[in-house]
């Protein structure tokens, strides 16, 4: 258990134009389960290997309960680590791939079966000590990766998309198991992955990142109501957030053919920005009435509870709108009145993406 | 019928409980390649299999206008090939082979790790090095040779073919677990590393079990070369060292091309190369290719 | 809330990455004494051999060896004998090459399709490269081409061949023929690996765009298998050149000198005349030419086969 603080973290590659991760600032709680995300290529994964030493920190620093770990190598920071294809030893046993690690640390045999045997109970992996990797499921693997993980008692756990080769049905429930052993556990977990569902639900704290640059560090239901900029409001949230183009007009905001009024404490903020991208989330738009948007319904997905119906602006063929609907819902070739509700509603100043008032 | 893909696989689909068996649809296609096949296969195979027949037989037997399929099976010929003192030979064949594959693994290993997992500058110049050696011909090679074994004492010296043969196989060997070593997954070191193994133990414990059906594959092929090679054998040794293939014509020259008892002594020569090929069959291709191809 | 603006790049301030240089002998530690062997026991013999060929040297003189520049060499441009055993090097390593690629290619795609017993046709197959050189010309020398009881000689009867005598009429096609049997399984290895490694899924796009199999054949298989065959070419090649086993053992390079090729020519010159300086230069033209073919092959190896197969 402890604090991993990422200070000013950032790796280069040599010949690179630009850091696969530059200047990271992350300071995490002890304890904490906190994930990065991002779409591939934002430095994520490098980010977790330079935790777990298998990345040079080239700037900046990270640290391990206070201490500083530019220089040491993996095997001294007393970190655990989950590989996203699990990285069992196949000549190994489960129990064997399990107690590696305490074996090379010289802990003795009979101190070692003890703890295996403890990890896979908690994993439900005692019937298949004997075996070897490949004569497991995929899903066995995986808690076995778990196990060679859980069974070291680390400080931190880095997780490097473990769930990404288990089918659907397996990752849902398994995310759920992953969550509670960290819980109960309490020990500080680092973990990516590039599914934003997976990050909301699974992670106390989120960090989106983009390019090798942290976007935003928050709670879940933070970045979901007050994402930091447009990357973020994209990213989270299913379906994606609407972002519309828009300018600053005397008494309100002007989209398309429609002004709408935010909160006067937004309007305010949003006064000499000039052009600005509006954000909003699908289910604050509403179908019928006296709506501010005119929506040409493309497609609606009928999902039995509510609907998500896609369509385009009036009158502005590249536009993409999403309306979430209940049961009763319009039907593709139809126009519809689209209400907007303007409480909710995310402004972005239209050149640096910066969020824009409260 | 409709034509299908060449390489498409037949789908053997796994019947349900209950249902009845699977029609057996591109067997049929592939009937006649497999006749042709099998052919063209016992038309290749024919020479081994006739000195094989052959040399079961009396060489009155042997020397009939037409060959003879059908006889009674004698092992006279092998007994005059154990009698005419084979086994020195073999004992040499045997230390040249053994000897020198151990020399080729314990110098190829290392090599071929520190050229793949770790991996060095001018990699690919030692690489090519290793390549250039095993085609400059031998010929060119052999009168330097001969005359420092001479100079040195060391002509008909078991130690000699041993340390020639060792030179021969090296850049295959050190080609071919290069390759192994390629196939070893980078997280699976990444993960020794994370477990706290030092490089001495995850070389033992991690990488050595996941290469050794490899290295066993190159220690066959090593020593199929090894114990086929006649060049430096006839050139090298006279009485003390030679081995099985001057043996073979020393046999000639000295019993005379009787039919069914040089069949015999070629049998033995030939059969265990030819069991350790069918053996490393697979790895084969490998070795042929410098490692280049799987 | 934690938005964070965009961070100085900060690529000017980073730390060097750690030192190899200490690092770096204990990386490259490993492979010193195989190469150190390999340099000693190749290199110098090569380096020496050039030095003979700068040399009269007579084993049958001992102590009479001085340098005479390119003497050797000249000689070896005058020699007729030298020539024709380079014609017969190069008739014997073209047709063994292109006709065991050629069969080669045939067995690799029968192979290629499963029918019952492949396995086992497989192992048949590969059993004539196994076969101990000298054992394999031993037996086509006498129990397939002998005049009156070879097999061959039986088969052939029924179409009025009879009695022909192989190794003296057609001797540097008696050996081109023992080393087509010995080498084919070595071609249709390689391009049977090329055929297995073409991905399946791009055969049956194909398929399902509408092409028939002979086209699949020479739009998709045909570019792929080029590699193989020319990695199949090339190492037989220079594998072919310096065969010496077969000659040796069938004809001793004769009638004469109609079935000498390089490799045995030299040897003859060396320990049989005991010419060194003669023999020497000679294998040093060998080794000039084979230098040529070789440059194909490394390039062919590094280039074709880099890392990783790719789909073709």
């Amino acid at each position: 258990m402890a604090e991993v603080t990422y200070d000013s973290a950032t790796c280069i590659y040599p010949g690179a134009d630009r850091p696969a991760v530059d200047a990271l600032q992350l300071p995490i709680k002890d304890g904490e389960f906190v994930v990065m995300v991002g779409p591939s290529g934002c430095g994520k994964t490098t980010a977790l290997r330079m935790l777990a030493g298998l990345e040079e920190i080239d700037d900046g620093s990270i640290r391990i309960d206070g201490k500083d770990m530019v220089g040491v190598p993996s095997r001294d920071r007393d970190i655990a680590m989950v590989f996203q294809n699990y990285a069992l030893y196949p000549s190994k046993t489960v129990g064997e791939n399990m107690g590696f690690s305490l074996k090379m640390h010289g802990v003795p045999k009979d101190e070692r079966a003890r703890r295996v045997r403890e990890a896979a109970k908690v994993l439900d992996l005692e019937t298949l000590l004997d075996r070897k990797p490949r004569n497991l499921s995929g899903g066995q693997r995986q808690r076995v990766a778990m196990g060679r993980a859980i069974v070291r008692e680390p400080k931190v756990f880095c997780m490097d998309e473990p769930l990404s080769n288990l089918d659907a049905q397996l990752r849902v429930q398994t995310r759920t198991q992953i969550a509670e052993l960290q819980r109960r556990l309490k020990v500080t977990t680092v973990y990516v992955t590039h599914d934003q569902v997976e990050a909301m639900t699974m992670g106390e704290r989120v960090a989106v990142m983009r390019a090798g640059q942290l976007q935003q560090f928050d709670s879940p239901t933070e970045l979901y109501d007050h994402p930091a900029n447009v990357f973020v409001a994209g990213f989270i949230g299913s379906p994606a957030m609407n972002r519309f183009d828009g300018t600053v007009e005397d008494g309100g905001i002007r989209v398309r053919d429609a002004t709408l009024h935010p909160p006067e404490g937004q309007l305010r903020a949003a006064k000499g920005h000039g052009k600005l991208t509006v954000g909003i989330r699908p289910e604050h738009l509403s179908v019928g009435g006296e709506g501010e948007l005119t929506l040409e319904v493309a497609l609606v997905e009928d999902l039995g509870s509510d609907s998500y119906i896609y369509g385009r602006l009036a009158g502005d063929a590249d536009s993409h709108v999403i309306v979430r609907a209940t049961r009763d819902h319009p039907y593709p070739g139809e126009t519809v009145k689209v209400k907007v509700d303007t409480a909710h509603m995310h402004l972005f100043d239209g050149a640096t993406g910066l969020r824009v008032g409260e | 019928m409709m034509a299908r893909s060449i390489t498409a696989e037949p789908e053997l689909t796994t019947a349900a409980p209950g249902r009845a068996a699977v029609r057996p649809k591109r067997r049929r296609n592939n009937t006649w390649v497999g006749i042709i096949g099998w052919l063209l296969g016992i038309l290749f195979f024919f020479p081994v299999l006739w000195m094989v027949i052959t040399s079961f037989k009396t060489e009155a037997q042997a020397y009939t206008n037409t060959p003879q399929f059908v006889f009674t099976p004698t092992l006279e010929q092998y007994k005059t090939v154990f009698a005419s003192g084979i086994w020195p030979y073999f004992a040499n064949s045997a230390f040249a082979t053994i000897v020198s594959t151990i020399f080729v693994l314990l110098l190829a290993t290392p090599c071929a790790f520190a050229l793949s997992l770790r991996p060095v500058k001018k990699t690919r110049d030692v690489l090519f090095f290793f390549i250039s050696t095993k085609m400059l011909p031998i010929v060119a090679a052999i009168i330097p040779i001969y005359i420092a074994a001479r100079n040195l004492h060391m002509l008909d010296n078991i130690f000699t073919l041993v340390i020639l043969y060792t030179a021969m196989n090296l850049p295959i060997a050190v080609w071919m677990m290069r390759s192994f070593f390629l196939e070893v997954p980078g997280e699976l070191l990444e993960a020794a590393e994370m477990d706290g193994a030092p490089l001495r133990r995850t070389v033992t414990e991690v990488i050595l079990p996941v290469v050794a059906p490899g290295l066993a594959a190159t220690a066959l092929i090593c020593s199929i070369f090894a114990w086929n090679e006649f060049f430096f054998a006839v050139n090298l040794t006279a009485t003390q060292a030679a081995t099985v293939p001057v043996f073979l014509v020393g046999f000639i020259s000295s019993e005379g091309l009787y039919f069914a008892q040089l069949c015999a002594a070629a049998t033995v020569a030939t059969l265990p190369v030819i069991l350790a090929g069918w053996i490393a069959q697979r790895q084969l291709v490998r070795g042929l290719s410098f490692g280049a191809i799987k | 809330m934690t938005a964070i603006a965009p961070p100085v790049a900060s690529a000017q301030r980073v730390r060097a990455r750690p030192d190899r240089g200490r690092q770096g002998w204990v990386r490259r530690a490993p492979l010193l004494p195989a190469l150190v062997f390999t340099i000693i026991v190749t290199q110098l013999p090569f380096l020496l051999t050039l030095w003979y060929s700068l040399q009269s040297w007579s084993l049958v003189r001992p102590g009479s060896e001085h340098f005479v520049g390119f003497a050797n060499y000249v000689a070896v441009f005058q020699d007729s004998q030298f020539w024709t055993a380079a014609l017969n090097t190069v008739i014997l390593t073209v047709g063994a090459v292109l006709i065991a690629m050629l069969i080669g290619i045939g067995l690799a795609l029968i192979l290629d399709r499963k029918f019952l017993g492949r396995g086992i046709v497989r192992t048949l197959l590969i059993t004539p490269f196994l076969v101990m050189p000298v054992a394999a010309a031993l037996l086509w020398k006498t129990t397939l081409l002998d005049p009156t009881f070879g097999i061959v000689n039986w088969v052939l009867r029924p179409f009025g061949i009879g009695h022909f005598d192989w190794i003296s009429q057609v001797p540097l096609l008696s050996v081109m023929i023992e080393m087509i049997w010995q080498w084919t399984p070595f071609m249709m290895l390689l391009v049977l690996a090329g055929l297995q490694s073409q991905p399946k899924d791009i055969v049956e796009a194909a398929g399902v765009d509408g092409a028939r199999p002979l086209q699949i054949f020479r739009e998709l298989t045909v570019p792929h298998l080029r590699r193989y065959i020319e990695l199949g070419v090339v190492l037989g090649a220079i594998y072919l050149i310096n065969e010496f086993d077969a000659i040796y053992m069938m004809t001793q390079g004769g009638p004469g000198i109609s079935s000498t090729n390089l490799p045995f020519y030299i040897y003859q010159r060396a320990f049989l005349g005991f010419e060194v300086g003669q023999a020497a230069a000679m294998g040093v033209v060998v080794v000039v030419m084979t230098i040529i073919v070789a440059t194909f092959a490394l390039r062919l190896i590094f280039t074709s086969f880099s890392g990783t197969e790719q789909a073709a």
